[in-house]
């Protein structure tokens, strides 16, 4: 089965990136100028270090055996969540990456839903009004979003919704209304782009030859509506795939500003303070998110148009 | 596209300039802070790892939890968890009469076999407190009663009290959290004996403390303290408007998380009391001397950076008066630091002298002094959570300009600079003296420790003879002798300029109008939150 | 060039031509246009309201906020555009291998591609960043390092379709050397697409680069960079909220006329571009590519 053969080819496909990937991450400790077992114990605050000290913990780490087998060492205790303690806390990286990656997945979920909801809404009624005063002005202001630094924007909502109208937390993730402002300013910042991609397929719909046939034979709007609506549906199933993988690496600076738990927050945290097992089992994870969620998107759009299938 | 549009745009961004202008004419709080019993207190960073007897935790959060045999505070070492104490004539056994009726967090009891086995705890990982000289004086300790305990030093060591009275690592934790008989590879759980207990933990987000009720001085008033993660500047300055912190302090690592102006306007707003303590220790900038083809080897050039800070400016313009210019590493306040020592004001002339004496010179109409084909280029650290370190770092970097030397920036979270200090890969770094309760002695100590200062005191001339002299202050039982050595010392490294002292700090907290009993004490590390009481 | 008239006919892109020909000439030519030294430190005037010496005002250090602004444009825009013309030059020279010689060179080129592309953008810069240090010119190494794949992949698609030309097959039969082909015949064809995708990229450039700068991991003190200089008034947001203004209005015009252009060029060239490509492919490209594209600060 043609869909079937798609997928497995798909995969196939991403399977040796995600090895790659992996393979890039691993090099990317290698090339830290430190030396893992005395930062390991700086991080611990060992005041005073020996050299007995970094030799225990050198063997500890077992960071006297060839890159090769390092690396395929590494590589299993990764597929088991394995990667390594933090240098600064001394903790399980995973245990601080975990929670921090899925806190940073729920933000981006929520913030594609709002941007698919928003740009399906403005880009279907503008497409509507092709050229009409409403087009023309949502263009316009989403130009002009798109255009504009996102924590200036943030600082602006913050300040207005925050502290003047105090309505909302200005930061953190506490309870719901934590999410507001941190996807207000994401969706702001990219409903933009999506927005144009929907309105341009919406139009490209509207001028299709079946459309224009079956209003010149009288069928009728609503009817016409129906159809169009089920092919947005499809438009934005597939700007759903393609936007998490993008969003999900995009949240670092949103993220910071409004000190939310998720990964952007610990990278830059991270980078700081040279904490280099969570920056590179940062890169990793979220590379390797990016591919799956790249691969699901493909195959969900392969799916929804089988002209997609053939080549590739 | 077309010229609508273009109106449009120009119309919003017009009126977003304009809401933008027009919140500038009033910085009104919100904050509820009024009506709460409990404080919420900003931190940069997590309270991380808890456990007493290492390093990584934050200080003011085990201070609240854990409490030492004994207290340093103004009038000298008094009873904290032992009551009283007696030292043999030969200054070799402590023997401690513990109070009696303190328990743990979890009901475990507090007496002789639980210090002992602390003691014991701390002693097995003795490579990891080689700083503290008492770690390496410790021959045994014993339990001679159910509150009564021994302390037995292989020689004599006059700062024994004031080690024993840090917040860490001679702390007590229940013996029933302690991980396969000890506490070096992780603890169980974090049951102290201090007036509040760590109830929920949830990394890089908040920490609540709660009072413990049957704490052996009376329960605290104050009956929930929560340490809320939020990085410095503007992010903390909402949250203390909103009421979502209402509670921030000068943290263990000398970071202020508002800046000096942010902090009048918003005590000006009538919510908000700031308390400072007195000054507490000298924020210097350490400069390695044992940093192989760094300029900052030379005397000359760290004497000639001394000259170039203007500090009379940063006292007035950046800490807007609250600190004072300091020109010695310990103020004469200090214990044995009443010495007389050659003033370096801000004096950018004598500053060019001694570069061009030492062979630093500006070359067809350059800018940066070279000598030998490099450039007199120096890297100077500072903490990126912290507004005044950056600031200063700025103004000091464009007033050394003048002296020809290029100074570079970098900012690194507190945890980097740290590991830069113990390893030496450094130039210079911002830093600070440890405060009342550690100055002299330990700051001075910590001269020798590679963790701390090793690396910025060894690459001096005279090296050898100030570890020497260092070491033999620390077991001389005579004052007159003390005072003598302390003064060589700092001479020593006055002389060498290997900390360029700046101000004068202190301890600043910005609290709740309504919170009282809000006192200091002799460190900057910690508060004493179970004194405070709500209006 | 034909485009070149078309985008003179529309106003408003002349305009923003114009205006970021000026913004391009004033940071090269900063040093004539600054009123005072950039670095200048007058403790004095801290935060000094904007006067006839001091147009916007003085910053935290009392330098003069108009002369850091002028000097913000080297860092900001300029450098950007450098990254952005190696990574362009970079993709141009591998996607014309690929495109037009195809075979294996091409197969290994696109797996290469696949496998950068697979990395976020942002997350490639950080992970640079975190290995050689924040700093300006780590973030545009991490850019050029990002870029170069995703212009390689487009420009192979364009070379592609011309490489199949009439003319380009006859220049062939009639023996006219390869790179003499690319040069004469296939790049003055693409260069408008090869436009039309550095201009879309060149704004969120802009943008990235003063969002990392406002984290603080990118151009450090004492250099002024847009985003530093909002990240610095970010501090006294409440006090002086002034100070974000002319930074991020700066960013803001900018961002917007080169994005304005690049829409007024694609417009321009819309039919050749859209239409000439397969038609799924075209969408599938249109849709895959605008967000990889336009990562948004």
């Amino acid at each position: 089965m043609a869909m079937g053969r798609y997928i497995i080819k798909r995969v196939l496909i991403s399977l040796p990136l995600l090895v790659t990937i992996s393979f890039f991450s691993f090099i990317l400790n290698q090339l830290s100028p430190l030396d893992p077992a005395e930062v390991i114990l700086h991080a611990q605050g060992v005041p005073n270090i020996t050299s007995e000290l970094i030799a225990e913990t050198k063997a500890r780490l077992g960071m006297d055996q060839p890159l090769l087998t390092r690396y395929v060492q590494w590589f299993v205790s990764c597929l088991q969540l394995d990667f390594g303690n933090s240098y600064v806390t001394g903790k399980p990286v995973w245990s601080l990456l975990g929670p921090a990656f899925l806190n940073t997945l729920k933000l981006t979920l929520v913030s594609v839903i709002a941007i698919i909801a928003l740009s399906i809404t403005l880009g279907t009624i503008c497409a509507l009004r092709e050229g009409k005063w409403v087009d023309k002005s949502v263009r316009g202001i989403f130009f002009l979003l798109t255009s504009m630094p996102s924590y200036w924007l943030a600082a602006l909502i913050v300040w207005y919704f925050s502290v003047k109208l105090d309505l909302l937390p200005t930061s953190g993730m506490d309870t719901y209304q934590s999410y507001i402002l941190p996807v207000t300013v994401i969706t702001i910042s990219f409903a933009g782009i999506y927005f144009r991609i929907i309105r341009s397929s919406m139009l490209s719909n509207l001028n299709e030859d079946y459309v224009l046939y079956g209003r010149a034979c009288g069928l009728p709007e609503s009817k016409i509506t129906l159809h169009l609506l089920r092919n947005s549906l499809q438009v934005a199933i597939s700007v759903f795939g393609m936007a998490i993988p993008v969003i999900l690496g995009s949240t670092v600076v949103v993220e910071n500003l409004f000190v939310w738990p998720g990964l952007g927050t610990l990278s830059v945290k991270s980078i700081l303070s040279r904490d280099f097992p969570i920056i590179q089992a940062y890169v990793l994870v979220l590379a390797a998110a990016f591919v799956i969620f790249n691969t699901f998107s493909d195959i969900v759009n392969a799916a929804l148009n089988p002209k997609l299938r053939k080549d590739h | 596209m077309n010229k609508n549009v273009a109106i449009l745009l120009s119309a919003l961004l017009i009126s977003m300039t304009l809401l933008a202008a027009c919140g500038s004419n009033k910085t009104e709080s919100k904050a509820k802070a009024n009506k709460r019993t409990e404080l919420v207190y900003a931190t940069a960073k997590d309270i991380n790892d808890m456990n007493p007897h290492l390093y990584a935790g934050s200080i003011p959060a085990q201070g609240i939890v854990y409490e030492s045999l004994v207290e340093n505070t103004k009038d000298g070492i008094t009873p904290m968890l032992a009551e009283s104490w007696d030292i043999s004539p030969d200054g070799k056994t402590y023997t401690f009469y513990l109070r009696k009726g303190v328990t743990f967090h979890d009901g475990e009891p507090f007496n002789a076999d639980a210090v002992k086995k602390n003691i014991e705890a701390v002693q097995s990982n003795k490579s990891k407190h080689s700083w503290i000289k008492l770690s390496t004086k410790i021959v045994s300790i014993n339990v001679v009663a159910e509150h009564t305990v021994q302390l037995v030093l292989s020689e004599a060591y006059y700062p024994t009290l004031l080690e024993l009275a840090m917040t860490r690592p001679y702390a007590f934790l229940s013996p029933k959290d302690f991980s396969s008989g000890g506490t070096k590879d992780g603890v169980n759980g974090f049951n102290g004996t201090g007036p509040y207990k760590l109830t929920e933990h949830q990394t890089d987000q908040h920490a609540v403390f709660e009072a413990n009720e049957s704490y052996w001085g009376g329960a605290p008033k104050v009956k929930k303290i929560t340490a809320k993660v939020l990085p410095t500047g503007e992010t903390t300055l909402l949250a203390l408007q909103k009421g979502e912190v209402n509670f921030i302090f000068t943290d263990d690592r000398g970071t202020d998380s508002l800046d000096v102006q942010a902090m009048k306007e918003l005590a000006d707003s009538g919510d908000y009391q700031i308390v400072r303590s007195e000054p507490m220790n000298t924020k210097m900038i350490v400069v390695n001397s044992s940093k192989a083809g760094s300029p900052v080897q030379e005397t000359a050039v760290r004497e000639a950076i001394w000259y170039s800070i203007d500090r009379e400016t940063i006292s007035k313009q950046i800490f807007n008066g609250t600190e004072t210019p300091a020109n010695t590493l310990f103020s004469s306040n200090v214990n044995y630091a009443e010495v007389e020592l050659k003033k370096r004001g801000y004096d950018l002339e004598t500053a060019n002298k001694l570069l061009e004496k030492a062979g630093w010179i500006l070359e067809n109409g350059s800018k940066i002094r070279t000598k030998a084909g490099s450039q007199l280029a120096i890297t100077l650290y500072y903490d990126a959570n912290s507004p005044s370190q950056k600031t200063e770092a700025e103004f000091i970097q464009s007033t050394v300009q003048k002296s020809g030397i290029r100074l570079e920036l970098v900012g690194e979270e507190s945890s980097s600079i740290a590991q830069r200090r113990a390893t030496g890969d450094y130039d210079m770094l911002f830093n600070q003296t440890w405060g009342l309760a550690y100055d002299p002695q330990s700051t001075i100590a910590a001269f020798t420790s590679e963790s701390s200062y090793f690396h910025t005191t060894n690459g001096i001339a005279n090296a050898t003879e100030l570890y020497t002299k260092i070491n033999k202050v620390m077991v001389s039982t005579d004052e007159q002798t003390r005072k003598l050595l302390y003064a060589d010392i700092l001479k020593i490294v006055h002389d060498e300029a290997v900390f360029i002292p700046i101000t004068n700090g202190n301890v600043t907290l910005v609290a709740p109008k309504s919170l009282q009993g809000i006192s200091f004490k002799q460190t900057q590390y910690e508060l004493p939150f179970e004194r405070m009481y709500f209006q | 060039m034909k485009i070149v008239t078309r985008i003179g006919k529309d106003k408003l892109a002349a305009v923003c031509l114009l205006f970021i020909a000026a913004i391009l000439v004033t940071g090269v030519f900063a040093p004539l246009f600054a009123p005072h030294a950039p670095e200048e430190v007058h403790m004095e005037l801290r935060f000094a309201a904007s006067s006839w010496e001091y147009w916007l005002g003085n910053d935290h250090l009392g330098r003069c906020i108009l002369s850091r602004l002028i000097y913000g444009i080297r860092p900001s825009v300029l450098w950007v555009l450098v990254a952005l013309s190696i990574s362009v030059a970079i993709g141009t020279t591998l996607g014309f291998i690929a495109g037009y010689f195809r075979g294996k060179a091409d197969a290994i080129l696109m797996r290469v591609c696949d496998i950068m592309l697979s990395f976020p953008g942002y997350v490639m810069t950080l992970a640079v960043i975190g290995i050689l240090g924040a700093g300006l010119e780590n973030i545009l190494i991490a850019f050029v390092l990002m870029k170069w794949a995703w212009f390689a992949r487009i420009i192979r698609t364009s070379v592609m379709q011309y490489t199949d030309t009439e003319y380009v097959k006859f220049a062939k039969a009639i023996g006219v050397s390869n790179i003499n082909i690319m040069i004469k015949h296939i790049l003055p064809v693409s260069l408008p697409d090869i436009a039309v995708i550095s201009s879309s990229s060149f704004g969120s450039m802009i943008l990235q680069i003063s969002g990392f700068s406002f984290l603080g991991l990118g151009i450090q003190a004492p250099h002024a960079e847009w985003g530093m200089m909002l990240n610095e008034a970010r501090a006294v947001m409440f006090s002086r909220p002034e100070l974000m203004l002319a930074p991020g209005i700066a960013i803001i015009l900018v961002v917007s006329a080169i994005n304005f252009l690049s829409d007024a060029l694609q417009i321009a060239l819309d039919p050749k571009l859209m239409t000439s490509r397969h038609k799924w492919q075209g969408k599938a490209i249109a849709l895959a590519s605008k967000p990889h594209g336009k990562e948004v600060a």
